[in-house]
């Protein structure tokens, strides 16, 4: 455990982009599967606590299946260590997630109001009792916070896309997790929606000193509030501050598929070092 | 003892000024839906929100199964018939989670399978072939007093599962991925749900037969949600039209212008209620 640890924060401090960080969470040599298809293979990078990581990358790249991986709903190769709370030592032991899924695939004719699925996922009494005064209180707070207050009482399924996602953001929250994950939170989302929503979660971040690891495949949310940047398609083609690693090429080389597999792998496998050794791009 | 509170209960139950409630047949069956009625709708809530109609159908089917196994092995089909039951539960339920094949396809598979080795066993003895009829139709005016005692204890115990995880089912039926991440146990809760079903599904059988046991299940459930509007109101909405269906089906069967099987007339009363159900459901 000893030597692991040691090569975590070698290989940390060899990353320019996060030396004010500690890393939270280290993925090594991670590969998955899905129906026989190879989703992920062999990739390694890590998340640096208390900011914004972002994982960015086309459709279909395996953004989804990686987070599944970070939050052990997915047989894969490879370890995923996370720092401990108690002793900051690496294991694999997961830490308290919020999960902010993609879509929430539910039967929306279920009479389910926002504020009941809020309790089913605190309160010990069934709903069936009520939802107790003290948790409706903490619960409206949170919903004030997402800007989502009118929808307190309303059924799940009667709450349009970005509604949705702010009550799962609200869910999220009042777990204060150690670690954050959103998976594509801006997909269905307006603009000013995606906007606010990114505010409010360096608010929330600065305030309950959570790790945030979101999915994206909008460069721009990316550019403006990570600190943090890895680019997967299949592989990690980079990793690094969102300055060096997204005006790089191989953000091309992340979103371009049409420039020919072969290619790519060449390139990634230089770009991968480019951080690694934390020369930047241009000497690699 | 228990003789003593049974003839203090039916001498309640004939209480009922109608001319039926005076055979004491009845006024057992009657302590009999006064049980299974509320016990089955709510069970059917969680049967809904999962899509398990075929599954409380397979469960149904299993007791041609626990006839033929009683028969082979010599034990009482009062055994037998729970044991199958849980046996094939499990196993749909193992299949599920270990094949990539569809849940509708498992069952289908499981549940020809399980039936058709049933009656292929008992159709050698005629005997017993005639006694399945008891199986297809139901028949609640035949309960035992043992039944009706069983019939409380397992009553007992799924309210007290339910009480403990409702909120948690509420959430895995949602999104079960959700849950996980939530750290909730979700095939552990599915498994012991799943248990209690097909015990509850079995005593049904005794009511209404084999052909009309998942409406039990999910008619009370499906008219709840039209009407409720929260899910505490649509656990004792759907409590309620089953119980109200349970008792209204019994007293009609017995009518002498009706002389109905009453299992098929609790299904048709629950049915009506459906319908009135649909006239009068709240949108949004």
């Amino acid at each position: 455990m000893m030597r692991k640890t040691e090569n975590v924060l070698a290989e940390h401090r060899n990353c320019a982009c996060c030396q004010d960080h500690p890393v939270a969470v280290n993925v090594q040599s991670l590969s998955a599967k899905l129906g026989g298809v190879q989703i992920l293979d062999n990739v390694s990078f890590h998340v640096p606590q208390g900011v914004c990581t972002a994982i960015v990358g086309p459709n279909g790249a395996g953004k989804t299946t990686l987070v599944r991986a970070i939050l052990g709903d997915l047989e894969h190769t490879g370890k995923i260590l996370f720092r401990q709370k108690e002793n900051g030592e690496f294991s694999e032991k997961r830490p308290l997630f919020g999960y902010v899924p993609q879509r929430l695939q539910f039967d929306r004719l279920l009479p389910l109001t926002v504020m009941e699925f809020l309790a089913c996922s605190f309160q010990r009494r069934p709903v069936f009792f009520g939802v107790s005064g003290a948790f409706r209180k903490t619960a409206e707070t949170y919903l004030a916070d997402v800007d989502c207050s009118s929808v307190r009482d309303r059924k799940m399924g009667a709450l349009s896309g970005g509604e949705l996602q702010r009550v799962l953001l609200a869910l999220a929250l009042m777990r204060k997790p150690e670690i954050l994950i959103l998976d594509e939170p801006a997909a269905g989302v307006d603009f000013k929606g995606e906007k606010l929503c990114c505010e409010l979660l360096e608010t929330f971040r600065k305030k309950q000193g959570f790790t945030q690891i979101m999915v994206s495949h909008d460069l721009s949310t990316v550019a403006a509030h990570a600190a943090h940047v890895v680019c997967v398609n299949h592989q990690v083609f980079a990793q690094g501050d969102p300055e060096k690693v997204l005006t790089s090429r191989a953000l091309m080389d992340t979103f371009g598929l049409h420039m020919g597999m072969v290619d790519l792998h060449s390139k990634c496998r230089t770009h991968v070092h480019a951080c690694a050794c934390g020369k930047g791009e241009k000497e690699c | 003892m228990l003789n003593a509170i049974f003839d203090f209960l039916c001498s309640l139950v004939a209480l009922i000024p109608m001319e039926c409630m005076k055979m004491r047949f009845m006024q057992e069956a009657f302590l009999g839906v006064l049980l299974l009625a509320p016990l089955t709708a709510a069970a059917g809530i969680q049967v809904v929100n999962f899509r398990m109609a075929f599954f409380s159908d397979a469960i149904g089917h299993s007791v041609f199964a626990g006839v033929a196994i009683g028969l082979l092995l010599s034990i009482s089909p009062q055994w037998s018939m729970p044991i199958t039951a849980l046996l094939v539960g499990a196993g749909i339920m193992l299949m599920k989670r270990c094949s990539k094949l569809s849940s509708d396809t498992v069952i289908g598979v499981f549940y020809s399978a399980v039936a058709a080795a049933g009656l292929a066993l008992i159709s050698r003895n005629p005997n017993v072939a005639r006694d399945m009829q008891t199986f297809l139709y139901g028949d609640i005016l035949t309960v035992t007093r043992g039944e009706i005692v069983y019939l409380f204890l397992l009553s007992a115990a799924f309210y007290l599962f339910e009480f403990f995880a409702f909120n948690k089912l509420m959430i895995i039926g949602l999104d079960e991925k959700l849950a996980r991440a939530h750290r909730i146990p979700a095939a552990l809760y599915e498994y012991v749900y799943v248990g209690l079903l097909a015990l509850i599904v079995i005593v049904a059988v005794r009511a209404a037969g084999v052909l009309l046991v998942t409406a039990l299940l999910i008619v009370p459930s499906a008219a709840a949600r039209n009407l409720a509007s929260s899910a505490g109101k649509m656990f004792f909405l759907a409590m309620a039209t089953g119980l109200f269906s349970g008792i209204a089906g019994l007293l009609l069967s017995a009518q002498e212008s009706v002389n109905a099987s009453s299992g098929a007339m609790i299904v048709l009363a629950a049915s009506a209620v459906f319908l009135a159900s649909l006239l009068f459901q709240k949108k949004g």
